[in-house]
């Protein structure tokens, strides 16, 4: 349900004399730490404030922050997706919402709010999920700012457009600027998809969700928290039945709060109250105003830098903890040979549109530089051939004798793995 | 039926009280989590004074405003220009033009929370340091702030800040282009929470009798194979270093053959290879390598010479709750060393093991808080009355992790030549940031429109900071050139980010939770890092 | 962007293209394809194009679980392998380790699970529950309770369930072969 886009003011009359005299002081020209391919002056403003297009995924802690900054800057074509609506908790920092707009979509209100107060700038929401939307949508824009709490939406992001890399169209290369928070702590990190480490590449050194061992929660409970899992790992699903618990559902939440209190009244433990209850099932990360103010002026600080060229950017990690004075260290993430998004081999191949699967598995294996046994094989998530476990290698044997042609088109992608690979090979296929 | 459907409605009733928190809780939830209720009322009861209202001024107001401080007061007499109405979220853009800049900030930051009150003052702060009213007015507020303000009006106020002990802080916050630098300027600041994760002592090498006595009394050998799996990992550590200490003359093992026989000896308590409680309790065997110790960054506390030899000093509360820790710890009637957390780590046992525990862990801290208090009573009787639970609870909590820290007058560090001859040195970017910073501010006390700013200049001024004849590392050159370039230019991206990091400050400070920054924090936003110089 | 766009000139070589294929399913189709299993252990793909969902059947050749066959459900999400796999006990069976509902206590399923640790991984340690159930950490107290207390009984109850007996009062599915 994307709001029609409302356009504020006359966009170019809207540009009142002296509007960016704070900017343009960077802009009309270099500083020491420049590239020397930085034009400074008219052409770079226009193409920031004319031609660049930038999306913005999420629209909340980070988001907000992040449209008001670009809007401020001179991003004039902005877009933002997010797939919640507003509840009463985000009002403690994300800053374009009021008790009024509680439970409308944040991508909606957020762009009505900055394109009213921000004149000259358009803010196209979509609320919904980025999943939603395809390549063609995802290649429209120069830059791409991240403020997500999931892993699993900026794992789909960053190899979203590492996909999208082409490497005969310079414009393909979509900058991933992304940033985080959790409470007095953050971090913001340019990612250039192929040249730089991605997301994928540094996956371990996120946190491990916690989580208790379920013998704990079910037989020796000791703290508040096994009685609250005890209640929603176990009691929910056995009592409940197949309904679904919505940790967003007060009526849940009271549910499982007095389940787990019962629970630990038996057990003598004490300290099971109604917000550890929630923060327990929902994974409540703390969030304040002046972390998420902190990460989403750095993104979009290297956002402005990338997309002018006036200053070098980020290389390619800042992180920041707050909780003990103001330590931040920056570093070089460095790129994993064996990502399974942006690294592994890739092969470009040339056969005959004769050869069937089983001749191509051949020349895998006989091929001195790549050096593979067994492999498997499969092509945009469908199997070619697996040679294991044994169901799936009788499905797919008959495939052995089909010609690669009919599996895969020309300059089609094949996945292959094999135990002698770090991660994997992708063959970019091509016939003669 | 019709009983059977009241009783219904009753049940109806009832379970639809629900405990959940009220709309105020579920806003500040987030937050709460970090600083609780203690934290929220301390920001509750602040009041803020913040010197401009440009775009760092009011993005930093935003994020004091957004998780709910008392009070704040923008103090400013410009006129909105057509630079600020671009660069500044909270100003209406071109309608704002031409009208007070504070006034037409106030209602954009006010409508962020209802809770929080606001004014605007559309006066010059020069004018309220000249009439004793009016820096009567200054000294009034819990916290002032100042963005970019003339360099000789700046001196000026943090001169009179400095001059009674009891005056609020002021964070001072200067940046041009890219580069930043924020002071906070203290005598001295508290901290009973710093949440800073320091482990307290669980006592396993001093045990209290109560927990010696189970771990002696245990038969480890005859119990039954679940029970001996749970038995908790400080009674198995108490145990072990008790039977070590019978056999090694009362000493603890010190040296790293009798440490790694001391883990032989709880390898060999194991019935079965897979008992993961005395795995957790081979882990935790570098708890037996020391007594329980008093700190020393606690102990330097202990021998603090007070702010003043006379006259009234602040925190009178926190110190005279440090002296009698001070006095606890060397106590007669006490254990010798720091008051006993009641906090217990989880680990591997059964929940009666681990909640029999826990009871004995809080007796005896409570036990331990009633000696403190006793002591308390007899040194600072007029203290002991007026401290409150709370405030004693997180002080003892907190023991082991207290921080105490001394802060310095703004623009003391500028007169040390040789102290910034050798932060160039060490730190030469953040070091030569904050001296082009300096400079800076110095060419535009001149021309505050910029127009006597060049990189000539301000390697000149520069140079008498720090001493004719002394290098100038290139960090020096590389910050003067981007001031050079964009002497006066707020950008929107390095507002943003200082109304994060000093906003964090601010709560810091007004909270005592948490640890402010001690010395000058330089940002620079090309390289994006931050550091620290300066500091006492 | 100009420096962007001409950087990605210079390394056109080292820009790849890869195949949309998300790193999850990937990491799947290595897990899978790696296996190596014993012939107690066997895996059913009901549908054979969907990798993220498959059962699992254990049957043990030795230990008192000998002679049953145990299907075990595996629901793999698009957050593989930063979150383990999610796998359930289908029938009700009489196991320490595992309770009416069909959960399983095995720490690589929950609190110790790693990105490093795979399929085959998870699959070994289930098939050790089955050799050596664990009485400590019981998720079926009685069970457990039974197996400290007299292991003949627990053998005899173990066989009883396996063929669908009913043991205090709890009637267990007939899983044998």
């Amino acid at each position: 349900m994307a709001a029609a886009t409302v356009l504020n003011g006359n966009a170019p009359s809207a540009d009142w004399p002296g509007r960016y005299h704070h900017v343009d002081q960077i802009l009309d020209k270099p500083g020491p730490r420049t590239d020397p391919s930085f034009l400074a002056g008219p052409g770079v403003k226009e193409f920031l404030r004319d031609q660049c297009k930038i999306l913005v995924i999420g629209a909340g802690g980070l988001g907000c922050e992040i449209l008001a900054n670009l809007a401020l800057s001179g991003f004039k074509d902005i877009h933002v997706i997010d797939m919640d609506t507003i509840d009463i908790s985000n009002l403690n920092r994300q800053f374009l919402f009021r008790p009024k707009d509680v439970g409308k979509p944040k991508a909606i209100v957020a762009a009505e709010f900055i394109m009213s107060r921000v004149p000259g700038v358009t803010v196209t929401p979509y609320y919904g999920k980025i999943q939603d939307k395809d390549d063609d949508y995802y290649m429209q824009f120069n830059l791409v700012i991240c403020g997500l709490d999931s892993v699993e939406a900026r794992r789909w992001i960053n190899a979203t457009l590492v996909n999208l890399v082409d490497p005969e169209n310079p414009e393909s290369l979509k900058p991933l600027i992304d940033g985080g928070t959790e409470g007095f702590k953050g971090q913001a990190r340019v990612i250039l998809p192929t040249i730089t480490s991605c997301y994928e590449c540094s996956l371990d050194m996120l946190n491990k969700p916690t989580a208790f061992p379920i013998c704990t929660i079910a037989n020796t409970p000791r703290l508040p928290e096994h009685c609250i899992e005890w209640a929603s790992v176990l009691e929910w699903p056995r009592v409940q039945g197949d309904k679904k618990l919505d940790t967003d559902n007060p009526e849940h939440i009271q549910w499982l709060y007095q389940v787990a209190s019962a629970r630990a009244k038996e057990f003598k433990i004490e300290g099971v109250t109604w917000s550890l209850t929630q923060g327990v099932v929902k994974n409540i990360i703390p969030a304040i105003a002046s972390t998420n103010a902190i990460i989403a002026a750095s993104c979009c600080n290297e956002a402005f830098k990338i997309a002018t060229s006036s200053s070098a950017y980020l290389n390619n990690y800042f992180m920041l903890i707050g909780t003990d004075g103001v330590y931040s260290f920056t570093f070089e993430h460095q790129k994993r040979d064996d990502c399974p998004v942006c690294g592994g081999e890739s092969l470009d191949i040339t056969i005959s549109r004769e050869w069937t699967v089983d001749r191509l598995i051949e020349m895998l294996v006989e091929r001195q530089d790549i050096q593979v046994k067994k492999p498997s094989l499969s092509s945009g998530g469908k199997q070619i051939y697996f040679q294991a476990p044994p169901q799936l290698e009788e499905a797919t044997r008959p495939n052995l004798e089909k010609k690669v042609l009919e599996l895969v088109e020309d300059g089609g992608d094949i996945t292959v793995t094999a135990t002698t690979l770090p991660f994997n090979l992708t063959l970019r296929v091509k016939y003669t | 039926m019709s009983t059977t459907g009241e009783s219904q409605n009753i049940e109806q009733a009832t379970s639809a009280i629900t405990d959940a928190p009220d709309n105020k809780t579920r806003r500040y939830d987030r937050q709460l989590r970090l600083w609780a209720a203690s934290g929220q009322s301390a920001l509750e009861s602040s009041r803020t004074l913040v010197l401009s209202s440009s775009a760092t001024a009011t993005s930093i107001l935003k994020n004091l405003v957004l998780p709910g401080i008392g009070h704040f007061t923008l103090l400013d007499p410009a006129i909105t220009t057509t630079a600020d109405a671009g660069n500044n979220f909270f100003i209406n853009a071109q309608e704002s033009i031409g009208k007070p800049r504070a006034a037409e900030a106030l209602p954009l930051l006010r409508e962020l929370n209802d809770s929080v009150d606001g004014e605007a003052v559309l006066k010059d702060v020069k004018e309220l340091l000249g009439t004793e009213d009016g820096r009567e007015t200054i000294r009034s507020f819990s916290l002032i702030i100042a963005h970019n303000l003339n360099k000789d009006v700046l001196d000026e106020l943090a001169e009179l800040l400095w001059a009674d002990l009891t005056n609020p802080p002021l964070i001072v916050v200067r940046s041009a282009g890219f580069l930043a630098d924020f002071f906070i300027q203290f005598h001295e600041h508290c901290v009973s929470q710093p949440h800073t994760d320091g482990t307290p002592s669980l006592r396993i090498t001093r045990p209290f009798p109560e927990l010696l006595r189970w771990a002696r009394e245990l038969d480890f050998d005859s119990v039954d194979p679940t029970t001996h799996a749970h038995i908790p990992f400080v009674v198995i550590l108490v145990r072990a270093v008790d039977d070590w200490r019978a056999k090694h003359d009362d000493k603890l093992p010190s040296t790293s053959a009798e440490k790694n026989e001391f883990k032989a000896q709880l390898r060999a308590m194991k019935h079965k290879p897979d008992e993961e409680n005395f795995d957790e309790a081979e882990a935790q065997a570098w708890r037996v390598w020391s007594e329980p110790t008093v700190p020393g960054e606690i102990t330097s506390l202990f021998t603090l010479p007070p702010l003043s030899a006379s006259g009234p000093t602040p925190n009178q509360s926190f110190h005279a709750l440090l002296r009698t820790l001070n006095a606890f710890v060397g106590s007669p009637g006490g254990p010798g060393c720091l008051p006993l957390s009641a906090a217990l780590p989880d680990m591997r046992t059964d929940t009666e093991s681990y909640v029999k525990l826990q009871n004995l862990y809080r007796d005896r801290s409570l036990h331990e808080k009633e000696h403190f208090k006793g002591i308390l009573s007899e040194i600072f009787p007029d203290i002991a009355a007026e401290v409150n639970e709370d405030e004693l609870d997180a002080f003892l909590k907190n023991a082991h992790q207290l921080r105490l820290l001394r802060g310095r007058r703004w623009g003391e560090w500028a007169k040390d030549k040789s102290a910034i001859a050798e932060a160039l040195q060490i730190f030469p970017r953040d070091a030569g940031t904050h001296v082009a910073l300096t400079a800076l501010s110095t060419l535009l006390s001149q021309a505050p429109d910029g127009s006597a700013v060049t990189a000539d200049a301000l390697r000149a001024e520069v140079q008498t900071l720090v001493g004719e004849g002394v290098e100038l590392p290139e960090e020096v050159d590389t910050a003067i050139g981007e001031l050079a370039r964009a002497p006066t230019a707020e950008l929107p991206n390095t507002a943003a980010f200082l109304g994060g990091m000093v906003a964090q400050e601010a709560i810091k400070m007004i909270t005592k939770q948490y640890v402010p920054v001690n010395g000058y924090c330089v940002v620079d936003l090309i390289d994006s890092t931050t550091g620290i110089v300066g500091t006492p | 962007m100009i420096k962007i766009w001409s950087m990605k000139k210079n390394e056109d070589a080292a820009a790849k293209k890869k195949p949309k294929t998300s790193a999850a399913q990937i990491r799947v189709q290595k897990d899978l394809t790696e296996l190596d299993l014993p012939s107690t252990m066997k895996t059913h793909f009901p549908d054979p194009a969907d990798l993220l969902n498959f059962t699992l059947t254990i049957t043990p050749d030795e230990g008192m679980y000998k002679g049953g066959a145990f299907v075990f459900s595996f629901v793999i999400n698009a957050n593989y392998p930063h979150e383990p796999p999610k796998v359930k006990c289908i029938p009700t069976i009489y196991h320490p380790n595992v309770d009416l509902e069909g959960n399983v206590c095995l720490n690589i399923l929950r609190e110790d699970w790693k990105p490093v640790l795979n399929l085959n991984s998870v699959m070994v340690g289930l098939q050790y529950l089955f050799l050596e159930p664990n009485a400590d950490d019981p998720l079926n107290k009685e069970a457990a309770e039974e197996l400290r207390r007299n292991r003949e009984q627990f053998i005899y109850n173990v066989k009883s369930a396996m063929r669908g007996g009913n043991i205090k009062g709890v009637q267990y599915d007939r899983v044998l072969v």
